[in-house]
C-alpha cells in the first residue's frame, strides 16, 4: 500500500506513525496490513490502578464522618486522575493499538462518568475488553456497570416508582437514535430494567423486590420482558445497526454520511453485530482511502497530543498538568461534557481553543509558556478557587525524547517530513510559504510544520 | 530576522511583534452614544445558598429548619417585613435603595438536576431538564446577531458553552494585552499572509483558517480599542473583581461587545456554610459596587444590565456539617438603572411546600429571564435564540 494510504490508516485506526514505522509497513499489502490491526488487538489487557480497597469505605458512606467523606472523595479523585494518565500513556505508547483507538470511540458512545474510582476503572475496563467484540454483549455488560447504573439513574428505577432515564438514554443514545422510537416505548423498557443494581465490587444485582415481572409492549411485541429481553429487541431493529454504522462512519471515514457506504456497513453488521467483521471491512473497503477523506478530520484534542507525543515523545513532569491540558483544550478523558459526548469536528475549534492548539507544538517541544489560570472545580472552597486563580501562568514542564525523534527524523529530506506529519493536501500558498522556510535541521522543520493549520487535520 | 530568532518567536512566550496599526473597522464606531445595550452575567459557582442570600427572616420555618447556619434576625439588612439581604450585602441593599436591583426569587425550571455540570449546561443552554444542546443560549444570540467572535466575551481563559453558538463563538479574553501578543505571533501572521482564499472554502481546513483570521482581527480589534483607556476606580483584590474590572474597560472603551460573562467559583458550601458564605458574598457585593460606580462614572450604567445567578440554590434543611446540600430554586439578581420593576420582583419562597428531597419549587422559569432580557434589553427575537415561548416577565 502507498504512503499516503498506510498514514491514513494509521491515524485513524490508530494515533499516526512515525517514519520507522512506516518503512517497516510499507512492503505490506493492504490485508497484510488490516489484519496486522486486529491480530495486534486480539488480547485486552486491562488498566489497574485503583483496587477495591480504595472504595470500600463507599459501602458505609452515610455512617461516615464528613472528613471520612472528604478524604474518600479525594482519594477517589487522585485515582481517577490516576486513571486519566494511564489511560493517556496507553494511548500514547499503545500496543493493542486498534482496540485503544476502539476504546476512545466507545468511551464517547457510552458516555459515563463516576466519583468512584473502582467502578469508573471497570467501565473503562468494559468499553475495552468489547471494543472489538460483539455489540449486543458490549450493550448488555455495559447497563449493567456500576458506574452506569449510577450515572442514568437505573439504580433509582423501582416497580413502585420507575425512573425513565436509563430506558431513554438507551434507545437515544446508545442504539436507534433520537425518533426512532416512541415514548410509550420508553415507559414499558423502563420497567423492564427496574431493580437493577450493583455490589459494592461493582458486580451486578437484581433486586427481585424492586423489579417489575409484569407485561410489557414493546415494538409491538409483548412479553414479560427483562432488560435483557430489550436490548434483544432493539437489537432485532435494523435501525439500531444503521445507527451505529453512521456512528462508526463519522469518526473514522467523514461526517458528511455516505448513503451508499452506510448500506453496505449494515449489510456486514446485522444481525449479529460482530464490531471486528465490521471494522475489517471498513478498513478494507476502497472508499475508506479516498482522496477526500484523507486529512479532512479536525483532530480531538487526545489525537493532537498523541500525534506530538508519537513525533518525539513527551513526558510530563506534573500529570496533573496533562489533566489540565485536556480541560483547557475541551476534551479531559473521564469527564465527559453530558451524557451525548463530544460532538467532535468543528466544535472543538474557537478562537481560544484554536490559538492553543496551534502553539501546542511549541508548548510542549519548546518549553513555552501557558496560562492555565482558571481552571477549577465545582466543588472548590473560596481558597482552592483563589489558589487556582492565581497561578497565573505555568510552564508545562515537559522532558522531550529527542533521541527518538533524531532515530526517526534525522535523515529524512523535508519533503518526507512534510508528508509525515501532514496529512492534509497543501494548497498552493501553503506550500510556497514552507519553501521560504530553509530547512536547518529536523527539529526545528518539524516545530513549523506542526505550527500550520494543516497539522490540526488528519 | 535570523531564523533562531523567529523559532524563539514562535513560542507562546514571544516578546510583542510590532506590525502597522491595522484599522479596523469597526474601530471607528462609536458605541458609547448608541443607546448600545450590554449584557453583563455573573454567575455564582457552585450553588449559591439563596435562602441566605435573600432571607425570609421572620419566618419559623427558616430558623428551624437551619439551627445552626441561619442568619440572625438582627444582623441582617431588612428589604420588607419577610426578607432581608445578607449582612456582607450591604453595597447591593444600596443598589436596592436606589431601584437599581430587581430580586426576582424562586426561579428554576421543571424536573430540576442537582449535578452541578448539568444543572449549569441546562442554565447556559436554555434546554430542558431533559434535553441536550450543544450550543448556548447567548451562542444562539451570536448565530443570529453577532459579526465577530468579540461580540460576546468571557472574561476567562477559556469559552464556555453559553457563549458558544452552532456557526459563531464568542471569545474568552482575559488580558487583552497578552491576547494580542499571543495572536502576533510572527509565525502566524506568516502563515496567515499566505493563506489565499481558496482555503476558505474547503471544509474544515477552510474553517481553521477562516478561526484563525477571526481571532487575530478580534485580538487586535480588542487591543486598540482599549489601549487608551484607563480606569481610574480602584477595585478590591480578587478574581471577580479582576473580571468584573476588564469587564468594565471593554464597555468603557466601547468595544463592539454585547454579552459580558464572569464568574466566581466557591458557593458548593457542603461544609461551613456561614463563614463561607459570608466571605463569597463579601467578595460579590464589593465587585459589583466598583464595577457599577466605574460605570456611573463613564456613563455606561443607563446601558448595561447585570444578571447573576448560579446553577442551583441549596436544600431547605442543613446538613450535619453546618453546610447545605443541592438544591433547586434559587433567586436571581438583576441590577439596571432601567428596571420597570425594582425591589422584590415575586412572592417569598415557599418553605411549606417543598418537593420530596425537601428543596424549593420553582414559580419562575429561567427562561423566562432569558426571554424577558433578550426581547426588552437586547430587542431581539427570544423566541428564535430559546426555540420557544416563555412567558415575558415585567422587570424590564
Amino acid at each position: 500500500m502507498n504512503s499516503k494510504h498506510i498514514q491514513h490508516l494509521y491515524w485513524r485506526a490508530g494515533f499516526g506513525l512515525n517514519p520507522k514505522e512506516l518503512e517497516k509497513l510499507q512492503e505490506k499489502s493492504k490485508k497484510e496490513l488490516v489484519n496486522n490491526l486486529f491480530l495486534t488487538s486480539k488480547k485486552s489487557s486491562p488498566i489497574k490502578v485503583t483496587a477495591f480497597s480504595d472504595v470500600e469505605m463507599y459501602k458505609n458512606f452515610k455512617m461516615l464522618t464528613s472528613d471520612q467523606k472528604k478524604n474518600l472523595q479525594k482519594l477517589n479523585r487522585a485515582k481517577i486522575a490516576e486513571l486519566n494518565v494511564a489511560w493517556v500513556h496507553r494511548i500514547f505508547n499503545p500496543t493493542e493499538l486498534l482496540r485503544e483507538r476502539m476504546t476512545l470511540f466507545w468511551a464517547n458512545h457510552f458516555v459515563c462518568k463516576d466519583q468512584n474510582a473502582f467502578h469508573i476503572q471497570q467501565f473503562n475496563n468494559i468499553l475495552r475488553k468489547n471494543a472489538l467484540g460483539n455489540f449486543g454483549d458490549f450493550v448488555k455488560e455495559v447497563s449493567k456497570s456500576a458506574s452506569m447504573i449510577k450515572y442514568l439513574n437505573t439504580k433509582q428505577n423501582k416497580k413502585q416508582s420507575p425512573n425513565e432515564n436509563f430506558a431513554r438514554e438507551l434507545m437515544e443514545l446508545f442504539t436507534l437514535g433520537v425518533g426512532n422510537y416512541a415514548e410509550k416505548d420508553i415507559k414499558e423498557s423502563a420497567r423492564a430494567f427496574t431493580g437493577w443494581n450493583y455490589k459494592p465490587n461493582g458486580d451486578f444485582i437484581l433486586r427481585t423486590k424492586q423489579h417489575d415481572f409484569g407485561e410489557k409492549e414493546f415494538f409491538g411485541e409483548t412479553g414479560k420482558f427483562n432488560g435483557e429481553d430489550i436490548i434483544e429487541i432493539i437489537l432485532q431493529q435494523k435501525q439500531c445497526s444503521k445507527f451505529i454504522c453512521e456512528k462508526i462512519y463519522s469518526y473514522f471515514v467523514s461526517t458528511n454520511i455516505n448513503a451508499a457506504h452506510i448500506n453496505e456497513m449494515v449489510d456486514v453488521f446485522y444481525p449479529n453485530y460482530d464490531i471486528s467483521k465490521l471494522m475489517n471491512h471498513l478498513l478494507l473497503s476502497k472508499w475508506f482511502y479516498n482522496d477526500a477523506f484523507i486529512g479532512s478530520k479536525i483532530k480531538s484534542p487526545i489525537e493532537l497530543i498523541a500525534g506530538i507525543n508519537n513525533t518525539v515523545p513527551l513526558k510530563f513532569e506534573k500529570e496533573k498538568q496533562l489533566i489540565y491540558l485536556q480541560k483547557t483544550l475541551g476534551q479531559q478523558l473521564l469527564n465527559p461534557i453530558n451524557v451525548a459526548g463530544w460532538q467532535g469536528g468543528q466544535s472543538w475549534i474557537d478562537t481560544n481553543t484554536l490559538m492553543l492548539r496551534l502553539k501546542l507544538p511549541s508548548i510542549l517541544l519548546n518549553n513555552a509558556i501557558i496560562s492555565l489560570e482558571g481552571i477549577s472545580e465545582f466543588e472548590d472552597t473560596y481558597e482552592q478557587y483563589l489558589k487556582n486563580r492565581k497561578k497565573r501562568k505555568t510552564y508545562i514542564k515537559t522532558t522531550q525524547n529527542w533521541d527518538t525523534f533524531n532515530l526517526n527524523y534525522s535523515n529524512l529530506p523535508s519533503k518526507q517530513i512534510q508528508s509525515i506529519l501532514l496529512s492534509a493536501k497543501l494548497s498552493e500558498n501553503a506550500q510556497v510559504l514552507l519553501t521560504e522556510i530553509t530547512f536547518e535541521n529536523p527539529k526545528d522543520y518539524c516545530l513549523q510544520l506542526m505550527s500550520l493549520p494543516e497539522y490540526q487535520l488528519c | 530576522m535570523k531564523r533562531r530568532n523567529f523559532i524563539k518567536n514562535t513560542a507562546l512566550a514571544s516578546s510583542l511583534f510590532y506590525v502597522p496599526n491595522f484599522v479596523n473597522a469597526f474601530n471607528n464606531l462609536d458605541l458609547k452614544n448608541a443607546g448600545y445595550k450590554r449584557l453583563v452575567i455573573v454567575q455564582l459557582s457552585g450553588g449559591n445558598d439563596g435562602l441566605n442570600t435573600v432571607i425570609p427572616y421572620s419566618n419559623d420555618l427558616y430558623y428551624n429548619n437551619r439551627p445552626t447556619i441561619s442568619q440572625n434576625s438582627n444582623n441582617v439588612l431588612k428589604l420588607n417585613n419577610d426578607l432581608a439581604l445578607h449582612q456582607s450585602l450591604a453595597p447591593i441593599k444600596n443598589l436596592y435603595d436606589q431601584g437599581y436591583l430587581s430580586i426576582i426569587n424562586n426561579v428554576g425550571y421543571p424536573n430540576p438536576n442537582r449535578s452541578h455540570f448539568r444543572s449549569t449546561d441546562i442554565w447556559q443552554t436554555a434546554s430542558k431538564s431533559n434535553e441536550y444542546l450543544t450550543a448556548g443560549w447567548l451562542g444562539r444570540y451570536l448565530d443570529l446577531y453577532g459579526k465577530s467572535p468579540h461580540n460576546a466575551i468571557e472574561v476567562d481563559d477559556s469559552l464556555s458553552l453559553v457563549l458558544k453558538g452552532n456557526k459563531l463563538n464568542g471569545m474568552a479574553v482575559q488580558n487583552p494585552q497578552q491576547l494580542f501578543k499571543n495572536a502576533q505571533d510572527p509565525y502566524f501572521k506568516k502563515v496567515l499572509e499566505h493563506h489565499s482564499s481558496q482555503h476558505l472554502s474547503e471544509h474544515n481546513l477552510g474553517y481553521l483558517y477562516k478561526t484563525m483570521i477571526a481571532a487575530e482581527n478580534s485580538a487586535k480589534y480588542i487591543y486598540n480599542t482599549t489601549k487608551t483607556y484607563n480606569s481610574v476606580q480602584e477595585y478590591p483584590n480578587n478574581p471577580l473583581a479582576k473580571q468584573l474590572k476588564t469587564a468594565a474597560e471593554f464597555i468603557n472603551s466601547g468595544v463592539d461587545c454585547k454579552v459580558l460573562y464572569t464568574s466566581l467559583g466557591g458557593f458548593d458550601t457542603h461544609f461551613n456554610q456561614k463563614q463561607r458564605q459570608e466571605k463569597l458574598l463579601t467578595v460579590y457585593a464589593e465587585s459589583i459596587n466598583c464595577f457599577v460606580k466605574d460605570l456611573h462614572s463613564n456613563n455606561t450604567f443607563k446601558d448595561t444590565l447585570i444578571l447573576t445567578f448560579s446553577e442551583f440554590g441549596r436544600r431547605v434543611k442543613q446538613n450535619a456539617a453546618n453546610g447545605t446540600d443541592h438544591g433547586t430554586a434559587n433567586n436571581v439578581f438583576i441590577i439596571g438603572n432601567n428596571l420597570q420593576k425594582s425591589g422584590i420582583y415575586n412572592e417569598a419562597p415557599n418553605l411549606q411546600d417543598l418537593d420530596e428531597n425537601g428543596d424549593l419549587k420553582y414559580s419562575v422559569d429561567f427562561r423566562s429571564v432569558y426571554a424577558t432580557i433578550l426581547q426588552k434589553w437586547m430587542q431581539v427575537d427570544d423566541k428564535t435564540i430559546l426555540n420557544d415561548s416563555f412567558k415575558q416577565l415585567t422587570f424590564l
